[in-house]
């Protein structure tokens, strides 16, 4: 592109056009972060189900697992950050909901040292609802929206179900909200980058 | 009256790069050599003018023991990429009713 080339009015415009589509339509989002969290998700759950059925013993709640992954889950996404060559305003939307999320996680686990169970969850499958919901809203990701209704319904539904089933549609939003996503980021991520 | 089209503006490469970090919240050199498939010379020459006008921040440091180099529009590079399209626009219109 030469620099000093002077543009008629009408070529500006379509320049300018260009540019912010080429930037907006970039991503680089390998979508192993979702994956991990919802793998380990999934294992958490299932685990805390069978405890409380008590068909294994557990020495402590699964879901301290999940420590430890987040640490491994915040390394990858470190490493995937410096690999990006265009902070969007998308992406740290994104950031912004996923950590709000994480946080209503936190603030809702502590009604266990109140002695509540199981509300909290219906509580968590919602805040993953809207989280998913906005993610697909920022990112015109149209699965993203739909797996928030689905979430919705998910958490509805757990109301009805305050006992250690309620783990298992804790499952069915891990694997909504994270593991299909993931794998759908990563084949756009192989296609994009690698052309597979 | 019409306003008259900023200079530093009005070339084809830094408009290209104000509109590709118009768009982002920060990109690196190697990223808009990619879009605008400019030269690198030619690129460092037209950001360092872009950087001089106040209208881009640009941050050199090492990633992976490299140098890098980060830009991103300012307040100013905004208002100023503001008025230049809001001027395009009325060129284009008094050359439509003509």
């Amino acid at each position: 592109m030469q620099q000093e080339e002077q543009l008629s009015g009408e070529e500006s415009l379509n320049l300018i056009n260009r540019m912010i589509q080429e930037a907006k339509g970039y991503s680089y989002e390998t979508g192993l972060a979702a994956i991990i969290y919802g793998f380990t998700a999934i294992v958490c759950s299932g685990l805390s189900f069978l405890r409380e059925k008590e068909i294994i013993q557990f020495p402590f709640h699964p879901f301290y697992l999940m420590v430890p992954v987040f640490f491994i889950q915040s390394w990858v996404q470190y490493r995937e950050e410096k690999k990006k060559l265009a902070k969007t305003f998308t992406d740290e939307a994104i950031d912004y909901i996923w950590i709000g999320f994480f946080l209503c996680v936190l603030a809702a686990l502590c009604a266990g040292f109140a002695g509540i169970h199981y509300i909290q969850i219906s509580f968590i499958i919602i805040v993953a609802a809207l989280a998913a919901f906005l993610t697909g809203m920022v990112s015109k990701m149209r699965y993203m929206i739909v797996s928030g209704f689905i979430c919705w319904a998910l958490g509805i539904i757990s109301f009805f179900v305050l006992n250690p089933y309620i783990y298992l549609l804790l499952t069915a939003v891990a694997i909504v909200i994270y593991v299909v996503p993931g794998f759908l980021l990563n084949a756009y991520f192989k296609k994009q980058h690698h052309g597979r | 009256m019409f306003k008259e089209l900023d200079p530093i503006l009005h070339s084809q490469l830094r408009l290209a790069i104000m509109s590709l970090l118009i768009s982002v919240k920060e990109a690196e050199f190697t990223f808009i050599k990619e879009k605008t498939n400019a030269t690198a010379g030619n690129l460092s020459v037209q950001v360092q003018k872009l950087k001089e006008a106040g209208y881009i921040d640009v941050t050199k440091e090492f990633k992976d023991n490299y140098p890098n180099t980060t830009c991103h529009i300012t307040q100013q590079g905004i208002k100023a990429f503001e008025e230049y399209v809001k001027a395009l626009q009325e060129y284009l219109k008094v050359g439509q009713s003509r």
